[in-house]
């Protein structure tokens, strides 16, 4: 089998490398690009731990070919926190405890992101319905839409200010 | 103790951030991509002997290295946490599906899963039990050599044939309860190599390293210094991580190859391989006097416990002591029986026998209380265990129960719920609204059984103080809720305390993360330990500051005097002291609850030190057309003694609420069915109704700062809630778990509702 060559942009930079032509994109991007941040849990696209954002979407990473991820624009959860700053979704996940064992977290921040970026006043419903693919099996979910809410919030004043 | 800085303070897990950076590293994302891949070739059937296993041509595969079977295996072909029934490597026969036939190391998954279907093995069927009733019967296939009945538990005092006699109102009802897998989010992983001074290192997944330790090393036939397992940050567990998993099978390849490997499950290997929670059937019969005040429990049990024993005889045992439910109940003959059959083998997840028996003894209490006119709050206060009270084992206790109080947190938000809430028009008219409650007890810590924990604290000549414990934090929270306890004692904020935990080279056994047990008796441990240190420390600063103890405090890494805090000695220069006097820089702490075993006959003695209590109430809406039941709100009471972090108690709660939730409407395991997410239904955000939890203290004396466990009480009273409220809602009880559409359907058809709306 021959390697195929993938380009793209992860986190803001651009990035190559080597693929095999039936590599899921959430292995190129564990194993490639060292994107550890990006879980597998169930591998049949059920469970939301590989959720990445694609082309400004959320998708799961174990359904994809990594050959799709060939000029793209990617972001993972590496990528949240800037020059230092942790992003409001990460500060939010902690204040109001909406990490417990941990591994579905970033999918979830993924998702989160992904929404409050199309729809940065979502309603708790939305937050809701928007996050609904991903399985926390911990917290029960009440932490993670009231995390979600706050970030919006804080995020809506950060541009505002 | 009012005045405390840490204990009950809302602060941040000492790790969370690395999570909330994604750079966590999970045992799958430890492994260098180029070690070895190992793979279990598994049974694939339920019932048979082996007649032959043939590798040679697995092994002339490309990229293939290794293939083992049993005879590679050095020492014990056997796990288990209390019996050890259970061959790493199948020995002549298979008992159930998941059993490992071989075990597969090679360079790639490909040529791993290739050597898989290469391996040649001659079976011959044998007949498969599914059903433990029919193990037990007379001539039954055995599927152990000793036959099928693992245990048997007996649990009686008093006599309950007269107390049934005299009874106001007897209830004598069935009731059967699914397998649950537990579905923690990171299937199992593990990775393992040799280090450079030869010692098996594992890192893994893993509730209890130091058991992990003690099972690998009489499987290698080394001793334990020459196996070191660390505990992966590990993504939730729920009782399915306390068996051993990859661990034996990674060191049986690193001690033959020299060479790093690693053994990640897919999500529907750890389905298939890992333990569930018993299904049970369970029959039981309760009596109150005119007051609703209980009489007598009798009840049988009989537990599926599948191919192996795990925890499946703590399982029995907790499963009857607790069948009394969280009551005064002068009369009981309860027995539970742990049955072998074909099924996987199921163990220890989220309580222990307690959900499935919370389930039968709380929708009695609601029979009762229909038959009497009383409201179910009230008869379960009235019933409710106060000091003094003697329980089925014949233990007398005193302290620390705080039923009473959960009740009576839940009975304002109930009595509102029935006034005005159920009596308003549903949000769709084939919908009906219910509301009910479920109680529960939870003995804290192993059953009948010590079960001591361990710790040190050191501190070292620049003043730094570090924590070792064994315990594993498996997403739970105990690494914060021990800092939080010897900040607390040392004055110093819990951010600023160093952490080593759940590594055997550095730390001593702190048994599992399970029986909600940590907080309690790691706690104690943890605290013990600090307060040895915390006196030492005051001791040498009498001499350096000349001041009385008694007017000395700890304070920020310093010990001050209290009436005049400028005239302080810092931890450094305290430490320094300690060490040219010789004098200790560590100190040890251990903790282990007071119990005694239970008689073999009648089941007396002392199961637990103490007990956590609570109290839920579930609203619903059950669409009788459909049968789907919306949960919409749970109000949650729990006694945990002292809550040491709120903000983690709460994360509980809601999170044991949902596992309740699931276990009362949607999950069920079954064979060859739900064998991955996709048929294998959780509840997802959508489904979560509004969760409300209540913190009850009734400090518990023996308890550090009072405090008892939350784990696996969070779930226990959820099913029975929300089954209590469908009731109330379509006047129709179901008796089997889950609660799903086909049943409530079913209960709906019987109750008039579905026919009323045409369907």
């Amino acid at each position: 089998m021959s390697e195929i060559t993938i380009t793209l942009t992860l986190n803001g930079e651009s990035r190559e490398g080597r693929a095999l032509p039936a590599q899921t994109a959430v292995s190129f991007l564990r194993d490639v690009m060292g994107q550890k941040s990006v879980k597998e849990g169930c591998g049949i696209g059920e469970c939301g731990a590989c959720t990445i954002i694609f082309n400004g979407k959320a998708v799961n990473s174990c359904l994809m070919p990594a050959a799709q991820l060939n000029g793209a624009v990617v972001e993972t959860t590496e990528g949240l926190e800037k020059n230092g700053q942790p992003h409001p979704l990460q500060e939010a996940f902690v204040k109001h405890n909406a990490i417990q064992c941990g591994y579905c977290s970033p999918g979830f921040m993924m998702n989160a992101k992904a929404l409050l970026d199309h729809s940065p006043s979502p309603s708790r419903e939305e937050v809701t319905k928007a996050l609904a693919g991903n399985i926390c099996r911990c917290t029960g979910y009440q932490q993670i839409v009231d995390a979600v809410m706050d970030a919006s919030e804080v995020m809506r004043k950060g541009a505002a200010s | 103790m009012t005045d405390a800085k840490y204990i009950g303070k809302d602060l941040i897990h000492p790790r969370i951030w690395e999570k909330a950076r994604g750079e966590a590293l999970f045992a799958a994302d430890l492994a260098p991509a180029d070690c070895l891949v190992l793979k279990a070739l598994r049974a694939g059937r339920h019932h048979a002997e082996i007649v032959s296993i043939d590798c040679a041509a697995a092994e002339k595969l490309p990229g293939v290295v290794r293939v083992f079977t049993a005879a590679d295996i050095p020492g014990r072909n056997a796990m288990g946490i209390i019996n050890k029934d259970h061959p790493v490597l199948a020995v002549g026969k298979v008992r159930s599906w998941g059993d490992a036939v071989a075990l597969v190391a090679a360079e790639t998954e490909e040529a791993a899963q290739a050597a898989l279907r290469a391996i040649k093995v001659e079976w011959k069927e044998l007949p498969a039990i599914l059903d433990p009733r029919e193990a037990l019967a007379e001539g039954a296939a055995k599927i152990h050599a000793e036959g099928n009945l693992l245990y048997k538990r007996v649990v009686k005092r008093g006599d309950v044939d007269a107390a049934f006699a005299q009874a106001h109102h007897v209830v004598e009802k069935s009731y059967k309860t699914p397998f649950i897998e537990h579905c923690y989010m990171e299937p199992d992983a593990g990775f393992g190599y040799m280090s450079d001074d030869g010692v098996i290192t594992i890192e893994v997944c893993t509730q209890n390293p130091h058991y992990d330790l003690g099972d690998v090393s009489a499987m290698m036939g080394l001793p334990e210094e020459k196996i070191r397992v660390i505990q992966a940050v590990t993504g939730g567990g729920f009782g399915g991580k306390l068996d051993i998993s990859v661990q034996g099978y990674i060191a049986l390849a690193v001690h033959h190859l020299k060479r790093p490997v690693r053994y990640f499950y897919n999500k529907e290997e750890a389905f298939l391989a890992t333990c569930k929670r018993h299904p049970m059937w369970i029959d039981i019969k309760t009596a109150v006097d005119k007051d609703g005040k209980l009489l007598a429990t009798k009840c049988r049990i009989i537990e599926d416990g599948g191919a192996y024993g795990s925890y499946g005889i703590a399982v029995a045992t907790r499963a009857a002591v607790h069948a009394t439910g969280p009551y005064d109940v002068p009369n009981t003959d309860i027995e539970a029986l742990e049955v072998y059959t074909n099924n996987t083998f199921t163990g220890a997840m989220r309580g222990f026998g307690t959900p499935q028996i919370a389930f039968a003894y709380e929708s009695q209490m609601d029979l009762h209380a229909q038959a009497l006119g009383l409201d179910p709050v009230e008869i379960r206060f009235r019933n409710a265990l106060r000091p003094g009270a003697i329980l089925a084992t014949g233990q007398q206790v005193e302290h620390s129960l705080g039923l009473p109080d959960c009740l009576e947190a839940v009975r304002p938000y109930y009595n509102e719920a029935v006034a005005k809430w159920a009596k308003e028009t549903p949000s769709s008219p084939s919908r009906r609204r219910g509301v009910g409650v479920g109680a529960m007890w939870y003995g804290v810590g192993n059953t009948a059984a010590q079960n001591p924990s361990t710790a040190q604290i050191a501190i070292d000549t620049e003043g730094a103080v570090t924590v070792f414990t064994g315990c594993a934090d498996i997403g739970q929270g105990s690494s914060l809720v021990l800092l939080q306890m010897a900040g607390e004692i040392l004055g110093i904020h819990p951010d600023k305390l160093k952490l080593v935990s759940a590594d055997t080279k550095f730390t001593t056994n702190a048994g599992a993360s399970s029986a909600s047990r940590q907080t309690y008796i790691s706690g104690n441990a943890v605290c013990i330990a600090t307060a040895s240190m915390a006196d030492m420390l005051l001791t040498r600063a009498v001499d350096r500051l000349k001041v009385a103890k008694d007017d000395l405090e700890l304070h920020d890494f310093t010990v001050r005097q209290k009436s005049k805090p400028e005239h302080s000695i810092s931890f450094a220069k305290l430490a320094q002291n300690l060490h040219h006097l010789g004098l200790p820089l560590t100190f040890s702490g251990f903790f282990d609850p007071v119990t005694t075993p239970l008689t073999p006959e009648d089941g007396q003695g002392v199961p637990y030190a103490t007990y956590a209590f609570a109290c839920q109430m579930a609203q619903v809406e059950v669409d009788v057309l459909t049968g789907e039941v919306d949960v919409k709100k749970v109000v949650a009471a729990h006694d945990v003694g002292r809550a040491i972090s709120p903000i983690n108690l709460a994360g509980q709660i809601a999170g044991g609420v949902a596992i309740g939730q699931g276990y009362a409407l949607l999950e069920e395991f079954e064979m060859g069915t739900t064998e991955s997410l996709k048929d294998y239904h959780l509840a997802t955000t959508t489904d979560m109704p509004e969760v409300v939890p209540i913190l009850v203290e009734a400090h518990e004396p023996s308890g550090p700062f009072g405090a008892k466990g939350i784990g696996e009480p969070s779930l226990i009273p959820t099913a029975p809630a929300i089954v209590n409220a469908i009731d109330m809602a379509l006047g129709q009880r179901i008796y089997a778990l889950p609660a799903s559409l086909e049943r409530v359907l079913e209960a709906s058809k019987a109750a008039g509702h579905f026919d009323k709306f045409g369907g």
